[in-house]
């Protein structure tokens, strides 16, 4: 599942198949399903509402929709900073519901995440940002001396790696973050408006690299708002709205045509 | 091995970072366990002093003389009751002191008083040892009315009784002390470590986002407050045997065959108290605020 090496490029695996609604048992090759996953937040707040969805293994798909429609939900599930109150999550064909609270972190591992706000250590630089994540999983220091800026230079920071956060720009602190969340090489990797602090020419520059590491093989599930960027990739589209899955398009734009 | 030493590093700099909390957890749990080892040593003390005053504590029987009642007590008196209180479960020994012996000790201990004496006043009279000092009461009520040839029977020691109800009030006074300055410093190293997690929590969630075990991430908290207790602890002993060499030998008086609990074994006491308290203050917060 893992890529040993970043450098081996791998043709994109979009698999054209018509998405069929969960029924029994997933498809082997699912990286995520959501099978009829409703979330309500106490008291009376339903963010999810019987949402069913698969994303193949090597997908990249944009989950978009206007603010409290249930996308963030989609990804505090994924990670499982919440429990759903019905309905399987199902990530890498476990069932994440059902895993022991001591298995976390070994799902969070196999699961880069990126943020809107990068979640960067501020008074460490660019590499101990990205050797911070290899070294809290008890990573070795050779490892972490090979993986660091190989990773780094994949993201285009290779002369940057002493630079503080602050000495960062937006981009390259996302840039930063993308590198930390990818290092592991994860199969999956879930961005939460990656793009949501940028200006427009900054982000392209973002979505190249998410695509690039998508074609290295690792599936990416984009939370976003951007709709110029959805509307120009042109790749499948999973809308929602009030918590109710309305779209899900294999080339979608952001919004229905 | 290097992640150890990760958790480690990681503790140091949550420790600096939070400089004026961490002093001031280490500094309770100082003051706690310095009245800690202060209180336990008195109360052991006192505990030791407290049964050296029972085992003084016993019934005088004095027998009759010719000044006292119409006539000395016979020998067969004496006998009979010497014989009952030999056959009470509550008397440990009787020892029969003749007004001859209880004249030279009187000699010894005030001879003023003796040397005018033409002829002995003083009686014949038993001196009754008690199994357990607190019976000399009932030892003396199993001896009312009088038997023949007693004059009177004194278990004089009332101070004493009070005495030893004064060292029980000490001792559950300074244990529900312990109790509280121990709830205190658990409750600081709480807080403490709750203000080390609010102002680490970025990194805790970036670590919590990348996998680390929660040992790893809860590993630097734990160790934190540990340190703190120990810290707390090594800082009391030092000062109470600062205490002990410098300020105890200008006020304690001697009395030999009074210990209190030895120095070690309560150093020892404090330092697993530490420990403890260091855990306990740690293990409370991260089970509230860091849920992982």
């Amino acid at each position: 599942m893992e890529t040993t090496s970043v450098q081996t490029e791998k043709p994109t695996a979009v698999v054209e198949q018509p998405i069929v609604p969960v029924e029994g048992a997933p498809a082997p090759s699912a990286m995520i399903v959501f099978d009829h996953v409703t979330k309500i937040y106490e008291p009376h707040v339903t963010a999810l509402r019987d949402a069913s969805f698969i994303i193949e293994k090597g997908e990249f798909v944009f989950c978009v929709g206007p603010s409290g429609s249930g996308k963030s939900t989609i990804v505090r599930l994924l990670l499982r900073e919440i429990d759903p109150t019905s309905g399987r999550v199902i990530v890498g064909g476990r069932d994440i519901g059902r895993l022991r609270r001591s298995k976390l972190p070994q799902l969070r591992r196999n699961l880069g995440c990126v943020f809107q706000d990068f979640k960067l250590l501020p008074n460490r630089n660019a590499y101990e940002n990205v050797a911070y994540a290899l070294k809290v999983i008890g990573e070795g220091t050779t490892q972490i001396r090979r993986k660091v800026p190989e990773v780094l230079s994949l993201v285009g920071l290779a002369d940057k790696m002493n630079s503080l956060p602050d000495e960062l720009s937006g981009g390259e602190q996302q840039r930063v973050s993308i590198a930390r969340a990818v290092v592991n090489h994860p199969p999956l990797l879930v961005c939460d408006e990656p793009t949501g602090n940028l200006d427009p020419d900054t982000s392209v520059g973002i979505m190249q690299l998410l695509y690039r590491i998508n074609r290295l093989g690792t599936t990416v599930l984009m939370v976003t708002h951007d709709r110029e960027m959805v509307d120009k990739m042109r790749r499948r589209v999973i809308a929602l709205d009030e918590g109710v899955v309305t779209r899900d398009e294999r080339r979608g734009g952001y919004t229905a045509e | 091995m290097s992640r150890l030493k990760l958790v480690a590093s990681e503790a140091l700099r949550s420790i600096s970072a939070n400089l004026s909390t961490t002093v001031a957890a280490t500094l309770t749990v100082l003051i706690g366990m310095f009245l800690v080892g202060m209180l336990v040593g008195f109360t052991t003390y006192a505990r030791s002093w407290g049964d050296q005053q029972k085992r003084k504590l016993v019934v005088n029987v004095f027998y009759c003389t010719d000044q006292t009642c119409s006539k000395t007590a016979t020998a067969k008196q004496m006998r009979e009751v010497e014989a009952q209180l030999r056959a009470s479960p509550l008397v440990k020994k009787v020892t029969f002191v003749s007004k001859g012996q209880a004249l030279k000790e009187m000699e010894k201990k005030s001879p003023a008083l003796v040397e005018n004496l033409t002829s002995n006043p003083l009686p014949d009279a038993e001196k009754v040892e008690p199994v357990k000092g607190e019976d000399t009461p009932r030892i003396a009520e199993t001896l009312k009315p009088l038997p023949a040839g007693v004059q009177k029977v004194t278990y004089g020691a009332k101070t004493a009784h009070k005495i030893l109800n004064i060292a029980h009030l000490i001792e559950v006074i300074s244990l529900a002390a312990v109790i509280v300055l121990l709830a205190a410093a658990t409750v600081l190293i709480a807080n403490t470590i709750r203000l080390s997690i609010f102002s680490r929590r970025r990194e805790i969630e970036i670590m919590k986002l990348v996998g680390a075990s929660n040992w790893f991430v809860r590993g630097p908290f734990m160790l934190e407050g540990v340190i703190t207790g120990f810290i707390g602890a090594i800082l009391a002993i030092v000062l109470l045997a600062l205490g002990k060499e410098l300020v105890l030998p200008s006020i304690w008086f001697d009395d030999t065959g009074v210990h209190g609990i030895s120095f070690a074994l309560n150093a020892l006491l404090l330092v697993g108290l530490g420990l403890l308290l260091g855990a306990a203050g740690s293990a409370l917060t991260l089970r509230r605020f860091l849920r992982i």
